[in-house]
């Protein structure tokens, strides 16, 4: 679960992206430099639009940085093919996102088992894991059920079910508390204290300072640069950090 | 009139926003527009020319005919009998007017490559009150003249003209005019060739050998109407033995036959026409459903600032109504211009063919059909769109399966590859569309196998065609040539036809399926499954219609060779190598299809979609 050898997981340098729109290029991401050790939880916040969600995306290889180096794992991989960022994808990194992203057309177990099947995992052990990681997420109740029969909470726990599914080096989760009621919010902030527990790397783009509360380090992006830095050890009472993201009067969504 | 004026305009920022799927619902119309147009104008084209020279040559309405074999003593009815029975015909109080009864002498005329079976008719000097040919080159028999009148057909195929000779086995004779008359159809299909002569001529080949072989009568009556009813009233008269016929005809039922090719080719042109009817009703419902899901929004928001709900089907009707409008005027305005082409090929019409003017009710069965077509397509997104709250139409994308089914839970218990398991879920999001997809195409496929049938059976044809003439046949053999290959040509057209539609249905289809697929795709992606993985799970979602296709398209295939071969076309079975070929061929050339958008999809960062699709 851990990279070898105390390297961080990840690490991005000048990480840029640049969207062109409507002839005006936006920098959504602005030479980000970016590290996440192995078993730190790091939270990222900032205003709607600043980035947040581009930076996750650059880092989990589901966008391509127009400048700057990531190395995942001691590997470089801005450069890979699609097809080599997938194959990579499958085993380092498990993604958590806003809307849960569950594939509508496969049962909550099936959703579960999925990344291990296409790292080639029998169907019979992929299946024995997805309903352990069910049972310990609480939903294994449910685990027959279609995704439009789940609720928010279910949805985002059978999400993070899947992305631990292959113990993968880093979780990248994109708001996972964005759609969710607040009793929903607070079983996966538990959830992921029992992931920050357990030795997880987790990298998380919130709004949400009780999530951000629970990592090791905050990043506070604005017009995709990262302009602060807080280390809070997990425990720290986040208030005073969080008094300082007021003045962005940020309430919507995560770009 | 402000609900239609609302609707005017919603069709119209519609029709602006999509104008690729507009074009494309259009084309297709037009396609089956216009074959119905040709077929519709092909029909009539040939009624014209022959009412032209009806008229001219105091056509008959009435013909009395005897024929006997070339033995005259086996005639089960002798000629004195039939003179009897004609002049009894002559003088019934219906009769206006009496032509003939004319003699009919058999012989062989003399053509490069051996003899044609030859009919002389020994014409009194002077007009006759009824069938006077009506002649187009030269003169018409006279006294003191042995030149003889050569029918137009003869003269065409001969190549012949006033001043040239001919040679009735053996004899010289001088063509001294080119005439035609609709008692007669044209040479070569219809057969024996003919020509008129004087009396003096007449003697002239009796003395060479030509036989007597029978008579000719035509009647011309007070009403032409009354033509039918006089002809069953005097049936009596008729006869068919073994070796001779009297029989009586109309003018109706031979004008009906005048142009027997013609309507050989309009009906294979409306049978093609239904087929891509079809095939089109296949498209607009393909187009139309997979606007489905941004029309159900468009009503939900429709619905949500107050326009009711008649409103809303009104804008959808005007929308595709105004696409069958120009469908009909372009297909009326092709079919008039192709159809005189196509006629030009028959070798049965007197003179050149023409178009029939157009009848309003020719136009309503255009319209019609374009109007079935799109009625048939857009009624279906509009109830389901005015059946569904205003809330749950907007907030409509692809439908969620309900669950797995037992099929695919067997399929991934049975240990097929993901993408298999995957893709065989997706196919059971959008069975409608699959099952439409699935009949489009079993159209095409058919078309294929009857083309693939179509072509060996021509071939044979043609070898038959090419085989050294049968005797009194070398003028005439192969004449039916020309007409099989318009026929092959609109058959292997409408094969083509169909099958460009059938790809662009595969295209639509596959396009759409990426559509509904692509958020999906996106979280395989992110979960780690490759491009390529993502491409074979859409191969496999939409692969299932088209294998339904190649088990629908082939028997329905033979089937329809089967009654096409079952006619005059020499009966050639479809070989079951190229049967084998087709449902190989097919499958591959759909997933390459499929491949196409699936592709497109599959290159855009997966970040993207899962963002703004």
């Amino acid at each position: 679960m851990s990279a070898p050898g105390g390297r961080p997981v990840v690490e991005a340098t000048g990480l840029t992206r640049i969207y062109a729109a409507d002839g005006v290029a936006v920098r959504a991401v602005d030479g980000v430099d970016l590290a996440v050790e192995a078993g730190e939880t790091v939270s990222v916040m900032g205003p709607s639009g600043c980035g947040k969600s581009s930076l996750l995306h650059l880092l989990g290889g589901l966008d391509r940085a127009d400048a700057g180096e990531i190395v995942l794992d001691g590997r470089r991989v801005e450069g890979l093919s699609e097809t080599s960022w997938a194959v990579l994808r499958r085993r380092t990194i498990g993604f958590v996102f806003q809307s849960f992203n569950l594939v509508d057309e496969l049962t909550a177990v099936e959703n579960v088992e999925l990344p291990a099947l296409l790292v080639g995992a029998s169907a019979r052990r992929a299946r024995h894991r997805a309903v352990e990681l069910l049972e310990r997420l609480g939903v294994a109740d449910r685990r027959d059920h279609m995704p439009d029969r789940l609720s928010g909470g279910e949805s985002q726990r059978v999400a993070v079910a899947r992305a631990l599914i292959n113990d993968p080096l880093l979780i990248l989760a994109d708001e996972p508390t964005g759609n969710l009621d607040s009793r929903a919010t607070g079983e996966i902030l538990r959830l992921f204290a029992d992931l920050r527990a357990s030795g997880q790397s987790l990298l998380v783009v919130t709004h949400d300072a009780r999530v951000a509360s629970t990592a090791d380090r905050l990043l506070t992006m604005r017009d995709g640069a990262v302009i602060g830095h807080t280390h809070l050890g997990g425990v720290a009472p986040v208030g005073s950090v969080l008094a300082g993201l007021a003045d962005f009067g940020d309430a919507g969504g995560a770009r | 009139m402000r609900s239609f004026r609302l609707a005017v305009r919603l069709a119209r920022r519609n029709l602006r926003r999509r104008p690729a799927q507009a074009a494309l619902l259009l084309l297709t119309l037009t396609l089956a527009t216009g074959m119905f147009g040709v077929g519709m104008a092909l029909y009539g084209s040939a009624d014209g020319p022959w009412d032209r020279v009806w008229a001219a040559t105091d056509g008959f309405h009435v013909s009395a005919a005897y024929y006997r074999g070339r033995d005259a003593d086996r005639a089960d009815v002798d000629l004195d009998a039939a003179r009897a029975r004609f002049a009894e015909l002559a003088a019934a109080p219906e009769v206006r007017a009496v032509g003939g009864p004319w003699t009919h002498l058999y012989g062989l005329l003399d053509v490069a490559g051996g003899t044609e079976d030859l009919t002389a008719e020994i014409r009194d000097l002077g007009r006759s009150p009824v069938d006077q040919p009506l002649v187009t080159a030269g003169s018409w028999l006279s006294a003191g003249s042995d030149g003889v009148v050569l029918e137009q057909g003869l003269a065409d195929a001969l190549d012949v003209g006033p001043g040239d000779t001919i040679r009735v086995q053996g004899h010289q004779l001088a063509v001294r005019g080119v005439a035609m008359t609709v008692s007669r159809g044209r040479f070569p299909l219809s057969r024996p060739a003919q020509i008129w002569i004087t009396p003096t001529t007449g003697e002239a080949l009796r003395r060479i050998g030509l036989t007597e072989e029978g008579l000719e009568m035509q009647l011309r009556l007070h009403d032409p109407d009354d033509a039918e009813a006089f002809a069953t009233a005097h049936e009596a008269i008729e006869g068919r033995g073994e070796t001779s016929a009297l029989f009586l005809d109309t003018w109706r039922r031979r004008r009906a036959d005048s142009h027997s090719d013609i309507d050989i080719l309009a009906g294979t042109v409306f049978a093609a026409g239904t087929l891509i009817g079809l095939l089109t009703v296949a498209t607009a419902a393909v187009i139309v459903g997979g606007r489905m899901a941004a029309q159900t929004r468009q009503i939900g928001t429709l619905k949500a600032v107050g326009v009711t709900p008649r409103q809303v089907v009104l804008a959808l009707l005007v929308e595709n109504l105004a696409l069958a409008g120009l469908a009909t005027l372009v297909g009326l305005g092709a079919g008039r211009m192709v159809a005189p082409r196509l006629a030009e090929v028959s070798q049965t019409v007197l003179g050149r063919p023409e178009t029939p003017t157009l009848t309003w009710g020719r136009a309503a069965v255009v319209a019609g059909v374009a109007a079935a077509v799109v009625v048939l397509a857009t009624v279906r997104p509009a109830v389901r769109g005015l059946r569904h709250s205003t809330v749950r139409s907007l907030a409509s994308g692809a439908r969620p399966p309900r669950g797995p089914g037992h099929r695919t839970r067997w399929a991934a218990t049975a240990g097929l590859p993901l993408v298999a398991v995957l893709g065989l879920r997706s196919a059971r999001r959008r069975p409608a569309r699959l099952l439409t997809n699935a009949v489009g195409l079993s159209l095409a496929v058919a078309l294929i196998v009857v083309a693939a049938g179509l072509r060996p059976s021509l071939n044979r044809l043609a070898a038959v065609g090419s085989a050294p003439a049968q005797p009194g046949e070398a003028l005439s053999a192969g004449a039916v040539d020309h007409l099989y290959e318009a026929v092959r040509a609109i058959v292997l057209g409408t094969a083509g036809l169909l099958l460009v539609l059938a790809t662009v249905n595969a295209l639509i289809i596959a396009a759409l399926a990426a559509r509904d697929s692509a958020r999906n795709h996106a979280t395989l992606r992110a979960l780690g499954a490759t491009p390529r993985q993502t491409v074979a799970t859409l191969i496999v979602s939409q692969l299932g219609a088209c294998l339904l296709a190649v088990a629908l398209g082939l028997p329905l295939g033979l089937g329809l060779w089967s009654v096409m071969d079952g006619g005059d076309l020499p009966p050639v079975p479809v070989p079951a190598t190229t049967l084998l070929a087709i449902a190989a061929v097919v499958p591959l050339g759909f997933a390459a299809l499929v491949a196409v958008p699936a592709r497109r999809w599959a290159r855009r960062p997966p970040a993207r979609v899962l963002t703004y699709e």
